[in-house]
């Protein structure tokens, strides 16, 4: 049996639809379910029947940032470059209006975009991982989708979203997940500030900024029919350095790895070998190890700051949301990986 | 070693969870989610607290070895606190500050016989969480974030 529709929501979304000219005086929410996935955002499948439309319903998403959002991102800034996006070869879904009070029938802020055929692959399951290994062994549609979209991410004129995300160099996105790991820390972790004083140490030159995606991994594409059909999931973007996004993509993490388990393959995908050869001719940027290291310890990091944050939000009493207690033993992992990285 | 929450705070938010579920029933996606976390908590929980104390008792030792081959008071001093340890939390605390303290007056080789018993635990804390496996069958889940 499905939930009933709650009223207050269908008739927010409803007239943000029609404030974006995306519905008429006759449009009716026919379906509204609270979706699984998401830590920092709440997402909502909705159903809008629109006779001035066609016959059959439209399709949509909405995007809410809660009062207990484990990230403290704006999500005005994610709206702004949903936006940007559509005039940019990188697949994502347009979006139909942005509404940022603080009291809707949501809980927060909310936006709505188009919703995409094609399903999220969860990299965590065996059978998800079983399918994107089938991919890899047999035509590669999603892995050549998958490294060509990182591609033509870190292609896009960062000049255009001056002044809608931030732009932080090496130093900053440090100091960022530093501040947040220090203000949310439940308890000392000698792994991670170990890990912190090795990532300063170990500072890669810099190259020219880019837009950075920030959160790249194939659980925050769509797949349809066996090719990559968006990019979804925009809330970490940042004008940084683009090898951020290869180094979070070589975590263990990335590819399914838990306490034990994942993929060979990078981010589940592809040989790391064969991706970064084709980024590297796709981009004209050489793919240098060492660099990437330091990234994708920096990407462990982010991760144990953003779950930290889930954490004592919990522990606060301020979410009621047991994934956020439950990601205590991602913990685990990400020191192995740290260590690793490290040469310990 | 080191994780946040209590095991005692996470049987209550799985308590919660499935009060919630009772009440309000778990007709979406959202609230089936929160049910198998809920699930996949209770298995790791289980293999965490099994293998806790030898894993506490592994890593007291392994440190104390460590540290009695190095000079100093910092040394000393850490050495007896991780000694009278309780939990994983004060051994935590101990570290923490001797490595701050190797920062500012280095001893590679001790610095360097610290990492090597860190990565040994989380090798060990990570198999006695893929116990959970064999806490109620299947994998031990991870989930989408």
């Amino acid at each position: 049996m499905s939930a009933p529709i709650d009223a207050a929501k269908a008739a927010a979304a409803l007239e943000l639809l029609r404030s974006a000219g995306a519905a008429g005086s006759r449009a009716e929410v026919c379906g509204l379910t609270q979706l699984e996935g998401g830590w920092s955002r709440r997402t909502y499948a909705l159903e809008v029947a629109d006779p001035e439309r066609g016959p059959d319903p439209d399709r949509y998403i909405a995007r809410v940032r809660p009062a207990d959002s484990i990230l403290d991102t704006e999500l005005g800034q994610e709206f702004a470059v949903f936006e940007l996006l559509e005039d940019e070869p990188v697949p994502s879904p347009r979006v139909h209006g942005y509404e940022p009070a603080e009291d809707t029938p949501f809980g927060g802020p909310f936006f709505l975009m188009e919703r995409l055929s094609g399903g999220a692959i969860n990299v965590w399951r065996p059978q998800d991982q079983a399918a994107l290994r089938t991919d890899w062994e047999d035509g590669r549609g999603i892995a050549t989708d998958f490294v060509d979209h990182l591609a033509a991410i870190h292609a896009v004129d960062a000049g255009r979203l001056a002044g809608v995300v931030a732009e932080r160099d090496f130093a900053a996105t440090v100091a960022r997940w530093r501040a947040i790991y220090d203000e949310v820390k439940l308890v000392a972790d000698p792994v991670v500030e170990e890990a912190y004083a090795w990532v300063l140490d170990h500072e890669p030159a810099p190259v020219a900024p880019c837009l950075v995606h920030g959160d790249y991994r194939i659980g925050n594409c769509l797949v349809d029919g066996g090719r990559v059909s968006a990019i979804l999931d925009w809330e970490l973007t940042t004008i940084g350095d683009p090898r951020f996004d290869l180094g979070y993509l070589a975590l263990p993490y990335s590819a399914g790895r838990f306490v034990d388990g994942g993929s060979e393959l990078l981010g589940g995908v592809a040989d790391r070998d064969w991706f970064e050869r084709r980024y590297a001719a796709a981009t004209g940027r050489p793919v240098e190890r060492a660099a990437i290291d330091v990234h994708a310890a920096l990407g462990a990091l982010m991760l144990v700051a953003i779950m930290g944050t889930g954490l004592a939000l919990y522990a606060a009493g301020e979410t009621a949301d047991i994934r956020a207690a439950w990601s205590r033993f991602v913990f685990p992992g990400l020191r192995s990986d740290l260590a690793t990285l490290m040469g310990w | 070693m080191f994780n946040p929450l209590s095991a005692p705070e996470l049987i209550v938010g799985m308590g919660r969870t499935m009060r919630a579920a009772a009440g309000d029933g778990a007709d979406d996606d959202w609230a089936r989610g929160q049910l198998l976390s809920a699930y996949s908590i209770s298995r790791l929980l289980a293999a965490e607290v099994d293998g806790e104390a030898e894993l506490l008792a592994w890593l007291k030792g392994a440190l104390g070895a460590a540290l009695a081959a190095a000079d100093g008071a910092e040394a000393a001093a850490a050495a007896a606190r991780i000694e009278a340890a309780a939990d994983a939390g004060a051994v935590g605390d101990a570290l923490v500050e001797l490595l701050a303290t190797l920062r500012e007056r280095p001893d590679p080789p001790l610095r360097a016989r610290l990492h090597a018993v860190l990565r040994e635990m989380t090798a060990r804390e990570l198999a006695t969480l893929a116990a959970s496996r064999g806490v109620a069958g299947g994998r031990a889940g991870g989930g989408s974030r």
